[in-house]
């Protein structure tokens, strides 16, 4: 089985920490990975691919140098190796066609602008990685211990298996 | 840290358990072993392979099922590679004086020559044999100048007559099979209708909100439910009822123990209930009904109910002793929001009708299995289950039983289970410790391996014990079954004993040693209650 990756993919520092710290009760499972630009992402993206792993979600500032949030998502549409990955814009700063580019290009699943509340992110996290693992993993128990177990438990009585 | 997928470990234990399974395949054809017919070989590599492959999960079990099927009707089957075409070899015995006949010394076989029949078929006829030598001399009145005699007893049509590959195929559509088709068809559309949801917030408001009260509730419905429907799903459904309950508990509150536990025994126990409740009971029925022993849907529920309230009374005990809750009463918001659409409502007449035939069988005389062809047909026509429904079936694991039956077929008539059995002497055993060793064998080992496949490997034995005589007086086929088949539902000790120990693990509600303390106990005072019921409660229902 191959692990599950989060990224995130945000130039400020002292932001990432906030949404590092946020996330630390999914990382036993889920690994988590940065990238201070769009650039690095893609990077990372490889790497992951390379290594024979998936990404589950991403959690991307909008605003940062080099090339904009919005555009790497829509890229990561575009991937078959990112198509299905969960996508969450984080910006405080997004105008509405940017917005609405995002949703309809990116498919965005979500977006969170700052700045947001404690739990928040923890929250779509795990909404969003739980419809990840229902739609595309076969054994949902490994999962059960971090997400969002009604969810998985309803998703393991529809299987039906024995 | 991110958890490690255990990857390398798992590579090991393929190879292992594919080496292995190879070399049992590979030991009869080998190793002559006396008294075993040459099919009996065959046959005995076949089951070891199984054996090694279902317990080290080398394959998928349901395809180690799949690869019996295949190995059947390739080697043992009248149309396969070894049989098609095969005739038994001939001998004409030379006529000396009287009845005294000389013979080859191949064509004898403890005493007796085999006087054929058809190129295929013998008949053993008892022999006085005068003089050994290059030909033997033996008297004999029932030879003439016209018998023709098998003219080596080693061959390996001597102790075996092939069945149509169909016979291996069939097992596919034994009528147990069908009825657990049925069944499938029944929960997956209760399912699809949220029929199962509904009827346990009904069932549970009666319960009140005392927390012993809500939990024997749950026991109670997720019992009856398991019953019917696979344990898995039901696990699965009564833990979306569970997780809100629990968390209304702070986490130190042992009572979130006693609710995950709850669930997962008692799916496990009321799969014990009914015929459809657990593929093993399909493994019973299966290998009794080939001995010409029926049990009705409604018998089956009458030998078991005891059992399954006692083992859930049990364990309610044993989880309150060992668990004492602190919270004393709690807010439950239970609707029960029927689907009042049309094809839910054929379904609900479709579940009542097919539930009230299995119980009143005594009175109508239509076997459970035709019964269960009704909603498999009632459904589709009505379109409630559709082309999605139906693939969504677990299909795989009829599968499995049919391998399982197809494997106790051969075990039967090659004699391999007989020759298994016959090594010890059973007779001096008495019959209780007998019923003991059984229902031990098959906890412990049920405890490691699929319920089925252990039912599997221990009820063929069990069949040709009782079949053989060798088990001596007093020895019951139906009952040691019924041990088997009730001891390996009864296993639930580890996270791996059953799939709803497993869901109810992974909740983190529960640590292992809690599992294992109640799994000791319903393992060992189940035994012992089977063990009762079985010399004085089910001789009663079955007369």
């Amino acid at each position: 089985m191959s692990d599950i990756y989060i990224i995130c993919v945000e130039d400020e520092p002292q932001v990432l920490d906030v949404v590092i710290r946020d996330l630390e009760k999914l990382e036993e499972v889920f690994p988590i990975e940065i990238a201070h630009s769009a650039d690095e992402a893609r990077q990372l993206i490889n790497e992951i691919k390379e290594e024979g792993n998936k990404i589950g979600l991403a959690i991307c500032d909008h605003i940062m140098p080099g090339d904009k949030g919005v555009d790497l998502m829509i890229e990561m549409q575009k991937d078959p190796f990112t198509e299905h990955t969960r996508k969450v814009l984080l910006t405080g700063q997004a105008g509405l066609e940017e917005t609405i580019e995002a949703v309809n290009k990116a498919k965005l699943n979500r977006y969170i602008a700052k700045p947001w509340k404690p739990q928040h992110i923890l929250e779509v996290a795990i909404e969003e990685l739980t419809t990840y693992v229902i739609d595309h993993e076969k054994e949902l128990l490994p999962y059960m211990s971090v997400l969002d177990q009604e969810r998985l438990q309803q998703a393991i009585r529809n299987k039906g298996y024995v | 840290m991110p958890i490690k997928k255990k990857q390398k470990s798992f590579s090991l234990k393929t190879i292992t358990g594919l080496s292995l399974g190879l070399l049992g395949f590979l030991l009869p054809l080998f190793f002559q072993f006396d008294g075993l017919s040459y099919a009996g070989h065959i046959a005995l590599g076949i089951f070891l392979m199984a054996a090694v492959f279902w317990m080290f999960e080398t394959i998928p079990i349901y395809s180690t099922s799949m690869l019996v099927i295949f190995l059947q009707i390739t080697l043992l089957s009248q149309q396969g590679l070894l049989y098609s075409e095969t005739q038994l070899p001939e001998a004409v015995p030379e006529h000396q004086s009287g009845n005294e006949w000389l013979v080859p010394p191949g064509a004898i076989q403890d005493g007796k020559v085999l006087i054929m029949q058809d190129s295929q078929k013998y008949k053993p006829m008892k022999v006085n044999i005068l003089k050994m030598g290059e030909m033997t001399l033996v008297e004999s009145a029932d030879i003439s100048t016209e018998t023709r005699l098998v003219a080596d007893t080693r061959h390996k049509l001597v102790g075996y007559t092939p069945p149509g590959f169909s016979v291996f195929f069939g097992t596919l559509a034994n009528p147990i099979i069908i009825l657990f088709l049925g069944g499938f068809m029944l929960a997956g559309a209760s399912v699809k209708y949220n029929l199962d949801k509904n009827l346990t917030n009904v069932l549970l408001k009666p319960f009140g909100q005392k927390p012993m009260l809500i939990i024997l509730g749950l026991m109670l419905v997720t019992a009856t439910l398991s019953a019917f429907m696979s344990n898995t799903a039901t696990t699965a459904m009564m833990m979306t009822v569970a997780i809100p309950i629990a968390m209304q508990v702070s986490k130190e509150d042992k009572f979130r123990i006693i609710l995950a536990l709850s669930i997962p025994i008692a799916a496990n126990i009321g799969g014990i209930a009914t015929p459809i409740g657990t593929p093993p009971n399909a493994i019973v029925i299966a290998n009794l009904t080939q001995q010409g022993i029926n049990i009705a849907f409604g018998s089956w529920v009458a030998l078991m109910l005891p059992l399954t309230l006692f083992l859930l009374f049990i364990a309610l005990s044993a989880m309150r002793i060992l668990y004492p809750p602190t919270i004393d009463s709690f807010i439950l918001s239970l609707k029960g929001n029927f689907d009042k659409s049309l094809k839910a409502k054929v379904l609900y007449a479709l579940f009542g009708i097919t539930v009230l035939l299995w119980f009143t069988e005594a009175q109508h005389g239509i076997p459970s299995s035709m019964v269960a062809f009704l909603p498999i047909v009632g459904l589709t026509v009505t379109s409630v289950m559709k082309q999605d429904d139906i693939r969504s079936l677990p299909w795989e694991v009829l599968w499995l039983v049919a391998g399982g039956i197809a494997l106790g077929i051969s075990m039967e008539n090659t004699g391999l289970a007989m020759w298994l059995v016959s090594s010890i002497s059973w007779d001096a055993f008495p019959q209780l410790l007998l019923l003991l060793v059984f229902g031990f064998v098959a906890l412990m080992l049920s405890n490691f391996l699929s319920n089925t496949v252990t039912a599997t490997l221990l009820i063929p034995l069990a069949v040709s014990m009782g079949t053989s005589g060798i088990a001596g007086e007093g020895f019951s086929l139906v009952i040691t079954s019924l041990v088997i088949g009730a001891a390996c539902n009864m296993a639930m000790l580890l996270p791996i004993s059953t799939p709803p120990n497993a869901i109810a693990m992974s909740t983190g509600f529960i640590k292992t040693p809690d599992m294992v303390k109640i799994g000791i106990i319903i393992g060992l005072v189940g035994i012992v209650a089977v063990l009762v019921l079985s010399q004085l409660y089910w001789p009663l229902i079955m007369n």
